[in-house]
């Protein structure tokens, strides 16, 4: 693996993207959980 | 439909095409023409990923799916995310180490022959017919609602691609997708705030929301919990959305070619997963404001009276048939029930009582079920008597486009729909050419020199093209329930490949005969129990009756651990 491909933006390694991925999904369903709260 | 819709139709759709021919410079052989020479940015690659996935159909059944049955439908893709990450991890940086063309060479690599062909075989054939049906389903819809003939809505939806894709390759279609996804979002964007501009006045955005909650279609999470039990047929709840959707993802995204050529035209494994990670950001919200323009035209509708059927072509059948005496009854009904209904609508944002709001709110609810069932019933009644699609969910945003929408923002929507559908049968063909050349006309003959490869590609991809829309030509003939089970047998094959990969990136002790063997077993039994009550009366075999019946999302994650298992016990058995 070359010097570029070990450069990741905005973390120091590739988990910090993967935490970012799941934790966001996890935050949708929180928020889309909260609207069918609010609207139903 | 006005010249000026004609002027933005023709100008966009040409220009995508001419914009395709400029970028269509690319090295002849066969890494530039199918990967670009794996030259492209993440950004690239991001918007080539979603303009694979999101087809025309995206854009006109989500906001039907939405109007008839809410919001729900957003948890078919909560599995996305998870599956991009695992794909990242292990897919991307195996397939780029090994300079692949196509996933199925990898599988030659560690399997055998026999294992890369049936794999590549089962992609072929459902990827071809798929992007036939592709072609013919948004055909049919503007055929329907503007009159035009199926024979050239289905040459220009499929045909006039193939000039940019056949010429430029798999840079060539990515930089198109690029264009045509920008305006697809901009003009869908533009449809949802016109539909809340033209809400009555007094009724703002939040307030369509209420009202569309009130009627069961904010239910965007929903468990799939009954009274008795877990309900293993309903389509779209949050597991089989995650459990479900995460199998299918991780199918479609890592195995299927037609997204897998689209990743590996990265630059490098950086590229490639940045590209993977951020469309598993963008693709749910994304997903959720092209939901929540049909929730919008739901609300919409409350106050200007939904038709019997969204499908014009339908409804004119249905006035002229025999049963034309019960469709007037039906529709005179209609009529009253929408004139009630908009009054009702008109008092619950009248009203300031919080009590009084309940009881409107429970009568909105009886006059959405009495249109629901006036629209049922017309539904059935014309069933027998017309060959014109009767499930209209797939027609209700374009017969709003049509109805309501002003002239040249109507040739707009109307272009994106060929747009979307450009980006995904392109991308669809340019990977069937890929598969066909290097995952068997390679293995079988001397393809010659690397201009000769490249100018052979170039035939291929023309043939899938051609033979694409003559599959649209015959679904026309074929009728609606046979493209409806075309689909599903797309979600049976899926798995099962899912499957076989799954086996070669994490069971390093199984090989390739055991693999093989399991495939063919689960895809037989997959068949079987999708099919079981037709099996079950040709055989007269009582017990294939008995099979667990479950929704199609749930055939991806039984096919995938199926093989698995199978292949493992399949290889202690060999030894």
């Amino acid at each position: 693996m070359n010097e570029k491909e070990k450069e990741v933006p905005f973390f120091k390694d590739w988990n910090g993207w993967y935490t970012l991925v799941i934790g966001f999904l996890i935050f949708l369903i929180a928020i889309f959980w909260l609207l069918t709260e609010f609207f139903s | 439909m006005t010249g000026l819709d004609w002027i933005v139709i023709s100008v966009l759709l040409t220009g995508i095409i001419l914009y395709g021919l400029y970028k269509s410079r690319t090295t002849k052989n066969l890494e530039g023409y199918f990967l670009s020479n794996r030259s492209l940015p993440w950004w690239l690659v991001l918007l080539s990923i979603m303009g694979t996935q999101a087809s025309a159909i995206t854009f006109l059944s989500g906001p039907g799916q939405a109007y008839a049955d809410g919001m729900r439908f957003v948890q078919y893709y909560f599995g996305l995310p998870i599956a991009m990450v695992i794909i990242c991890i292990t897919f991307v940086p195996i397939y780029n180490r090994l300079k692949v063309y196509t996933a199925y060479e990898f599988l030659q690599n560690r399997f055998d022959n026999k294992t890369r062909t049936l794999t590549s075989f089962l992609f072929l054939l459902q990827r071809g017919v798929s992007t036939g049906i592709s072609i013919y389903a948004p055909s049919i819809i503007l055929s329907s609602l503007f009159g035009w003939d199926i024979f050239w809505t289905n040459i220009i939806m499929g045909g006039m691609l193939i000039i940019y894709t056949a010429s430029g390759g798999a840079k060539a279609v990515a930089y198109t997708q690029q264009i045509q996804l920008i305006i697809i979002f901009i003009a869908m964007f533009m449809a949802g705030f016109m539909v809340v501009r033209m809400l009555p006045p007094d009724v703002g955005f939040v307030d369509a929301l209420d009202i569309s909650g009130k009627l069961g279609r904010m239910n965007i999470i929903t468990t799939g919990q009954t009274e008795n039990g877990f309900n293993w047929t309903d389509k779209y709840n949050i597991w089989s959305g995650i459990i479900g959707g995460f199998f299918l993802a991780l199918s479609y995204f890592g195995t299927d070619q037609s997204q897998v050529g689209r990743y590996l035209t990265a630059q490098n494994n950086r590229e490639s997963r940045l590209g993977l990670l951020m469309n598993g950001l963008v693709k749910i919200p994304m997903q959720f404001f092209i939901l929540l323009i049909g929730v919008l035209i739901f609300t919409f509708y409350q106050f200007n009276g939904a038709p019997l059927s969204f499908n014009a072509r339908l409804l004119e059948q249905g006035k002229n048939s025999v049963v034309k005496d019960s469709v007037q009854m039906l529709q005179v009904k209609i009529d009253s029930v929408n004139q009630e209904r908009k009054e009702t609508a008109v008092w619950y944002f009248n009203s300031k009582d919080a009590s009084e709001k309940i009881f409107i709110g429970q009568k909105l609810k009886e006059q959405q079920a009495a249109s629901d069932g006036y629209r049922l019933q017309f539904r059935k009644m014309t069933e027998r008597t017309s060959d014109a699609d009767a499930n209209d969910t797939n027609y209700v945003f374009l017969s709003f486009v049509k109805d309501y929408l002003p002239a040249g923002l109507k040739g707009l929507l109307i272009a994106i729909i060929f747009l979307a559908a450009w980006g995904s049968i392109a991308a669809a063909l340019n990977s069937l050419a890929s598969s066909s050349v290097v995952d068997f006309q390679r293995r079988v003959s001397d393809t010659g020199t690397p201009i000769n490869e490249y100018r052979l590609s170039r035939i291929h991809t023309l043939a899938w093209g051609v033979f694409c829309i003559i599959v649209a030509q015959f679904a026309h003939q074929l009728g609606q329930s046979l493209i409806e089970a075309v689909n599903v047998l797309g979600s049976l094959f899926y798995g099962v490949i899912l499957g076989i990969f799954l086996v070669a990136f994490y069971m390093k002790k199984v090989g390739g005969t055991a693999t093989f063997i399991a495939a063919i077993i689960v895809e037989l039994f997959l068949v079987v129990m999708f099919f079981q009550e037709w099996f079950a009366r040709v055989t007269g075999i009582e017990a294939i009756g008995e099979l667990p019946d479950v929704s199609f999302l749930w055939l991806n994650a039984i096919g995938a651990l199926g093989v698995m298992a199978i292949a493992r016990l399949v290889q202690i058995f060999r030894r």
